[in-house]
């Protein structure tokens, strides 16, 4: 929170009379005004001979400091928004579909976990193209291993002919490529500036096409080498990144999608990356793995705030 | 934004938040940074990806699995035992880079970095003598009308543009990665970056595992953006040790489970009796398929044997 003076560009009321009354009572900055007793220092004012002045930049302060936090909501309202906003995309692959009760939902951060090669950035792709072509919404990818394919998420998009499509075939298929924004980001920094500027386009709802999905792969990459060490500053980033990824999901009813990788445990048995701060963080868990040398996934569920853990199922993806 | 999430050191941190500025909006009126420049639409990347040509590995049969040859913009990590020819194939795609636009090449310029001492100039010089040949050759049956039988290039001139850098110790080859963005700068026709092998300084006498794990993620998100920015292909190679895995000892790649998502591609590099293969274990866009492939006087070569057929896993 600013200190006072600062705030007096945008409130004329908290001019220098204000201020000064608030440093007779050692109040500086509007954290400091929560802390203080404010029917003690409302009778002060009324004793000063701008008492009206006074109590008015007290008001406002308030107001101001009001407005920081989230509007509180009752069960009523949180049903309603659920039922209203937060709906589920599916994403275009039956067996997650099914093992989800219908798909992704939105308003949620979902987790891919898995070792390398198990079938991450595969369902990353396959849901891209899913919601670019049959939802018609905007996807914005955040890569950090180029592993962005645009050439198999045409492979996908083929996939399931659909004959409204083919008959304006390279029209369509620009259109729906052009709703895919994808940003390359090598370290967290740049992650925190794209999702900042991602929330200022969402609220001023710029642009033609509403981005319902956001993927972060893998966000693991990102974490990783500020992570441990001396400081604990890689810890702060990590449950910051998630904050701030939940925050645009919930606000902006985007669905966000997230894939780590897997780390040594104990008996050799592997263990998602990122310890145990990451773990509470996304809502939904699901762990990926496949069978080598067939286009089999198998796909089990880790966390869900609905459903039983350990449940389990297998899917295809075609080459 | 707050402030924790600025890229500034804890001090300057502690003092911004202890003076009370916690968010970015309190030091300053917002103003959006033009962040559409990082952008590009799926269409465009399309588009793009069209333009910039694979650098071959001169077997054909491999060629076929990677979809073309080596892709540009992307890192791929080749692992295998010793002695299944990594330096060789190293050494053929340095080569190979140089091959001219009209040869259906690059015509750029590579960077080596050496980290085991495996560089033999002799066997380059081998490799370059015989890629120059083939292209003679190939002129030849192709009878171009232009510089009919003429070919510029010269065994030396191949030497002359591959860059060799060769690293002592962990430290160099992380201060190395960071010099690199700007020595390509100022050589804009560097098209591939070879290190070989990623993993030597960081396998012996490491004691601490959660610092080696940083910084080799430091290092592979250095190289993605190496890749990505100048549009070049990034080369690793990488050896393999035992790991207990299910029950038992099996052979995979080194340094360990955080490093493997550290790649675009991953191929590793195996025998199959008396044939060397190659298997494409991770890639976005290719299918996972494995080829023959021999190590020759002349470099890496289609593999000798009457069965040519792509084995399809």
């Amino acid at each position: 929170m600013a200190p006072l003076k600062y705030l007096e560009q945008e409130y004329p009321i908290l001019d220098s009379n204000f201020r000064n009354f608030c440093a007779t009572h050692g109040i500086f900055s509007e954290e400091d005004l929560l802390l203080h007793d404010l029917h003690v220092l409302v009778a002060f004012a009324e004793q000063q001979s701008t008492s009206e002045r006074l109590k008015q930049g007290i008001t406002q302060v308030l107001s101001i400091i009001d407005g920081q936090h989230q509007p509180w909501l009752n069960g009523m309202e949180l049903l309603e928004d659920a039922q209203l906003n937060k709906h589920v995309l599916s994403t275009g692959c039956e067996g997650i579909d099914l093992l989800l009760q219908g798909g992704l939902r939105m308003g949620q951060l979902t987790e891919l976990v898995g070792a390398s090669s198990s079938g991450k950035t595969q369902v990353c792709l396959l849901a891209t193209s899913n919601v670019a072509k049959k939802h018609m919404d905007g996807v914005v990818y955040l890569d950090t291993g180029n592993s962005f394919s645009p050439q198999r998420v045409i492979d996908f998009i083929r996939q399931n002919p659909d004959p409204a499509i083919d008959q304006a075939k390279h029209r369509i298929l620009q259109k729906v490529m052009n709703r895919i924004l994808c940003h390359s980001v090598f370290d967290i920094f740049t992650m925190f500036d794209v999702l900042h500027q991602l929330e200022v386009n969402l609220r001023s709802q710029k642009g033609d096409c509403q981005v319902r999905l956001l993927i972060v792969d893998s966000i693991s990459s990102l974490v990783t080498p500020i992570l441990g060490g001396g400081g604990s500053q890689g810890h702060a980033l990590m449950t910051s990144a998630g904050f701030l990824l939940k925050k645009l999901a919930h606000e902006h009813n985007l669905v966000v999608l997230v894939t780590n990788h897997t780390v040594g445990g104990e008996g050799g048995i592997s263990k998602p990356a990122l310890g145990e701060s990451w773990k509470s963080i996304p809502h939904v868990r699901l762990r990926l793995s496949h069978d080598q040398g067939s286009s089999i996934y198998n796909v089990s569920v880790l966390k869900h705030p609905s459903m039983a853990s350990g449940k389990a199922a297998r899917f295809t993806i075609y080459d | 934004m707050e402030v924790g999430r600025l890229p500034i050191s804890a001090s300057q941190r502690g003092k911004l938040i202890s003076a009370g500025y916690t968010t970015l909006s309190s030091l300053s009126s917002l103003s959006p940074s033009d962040l559409a420049l990082g952008a590009q639409t799926a269409w465009d990347m399309l588009h793009e990806d069209e333009m910039f040509p694979r650098i071959t590995t001169s077997c054909l049969d491999l060629d076929n699995v990677l979809g073309g040859g080596i892709n540009c913009k992307e890192v791929t990590e080749i692992g295998g035992v010793p002695g299944i020819g990594k330096t060789q194939l190293g050494i053929q795609l340095a080569v190979n880079v140089q091959i001219p636009v009209d040869y259906g090449g690059l015509g750029a310029k590579a960077i080596y970095i050496d980290t085991e001492g495996s560089f033999m100039v002799e066997r380059v010089l081998q490799i370059a003598e015989a890629c120059i040949e083939d292209m003679t050759e190939c002129n030849g049956l192709l009878r171009k009308d232009f510089q009919a039988g003429q070919l510029k290039m010269h065994p030396n001139n191949i030497l002359e543009n591959i860059f060799y850098f060769r690293v002592c110790s962990y430290t160099e080859q992380i201060a190395l990665t960071n010099y690199l963005d700007k020595f390509i700068s100022e050589h804009k026709d560097v098209k591939v970056v070879i290190v070989d092998s990623v993993t030597f300084h960081f396998r012996q006498d490491f004691d601490d595992m959660a610092l080696r794990t940083r910084l080799l993620s430091g290092i592979a998100l250095k190289l993605m953006k190496l890749a990505k920015e100048h549009g070049l292909a990034v080369v690793l190679l990488n050896q393999v040790t035992t790991k207990y895995i299910e029950g038992s000892f099996q052979l995979t790649l080194a340094l360990g489970d955080s490093w493997s998502h550290s790649c675009t591609n991953r191929v590793i590099l195996y025998w199959n009796g008396n044939e060397r293969y190659a298997y494409i274990d991770k890639s976005p866009s290719l299918r996972s398929a494995s080829a023959p492939y021999s190590v020759t006087s002349k470099g890496i070569r289609n593999s000798a044997s009457n069965c040519k057929r792509i084995r399809m896993m």
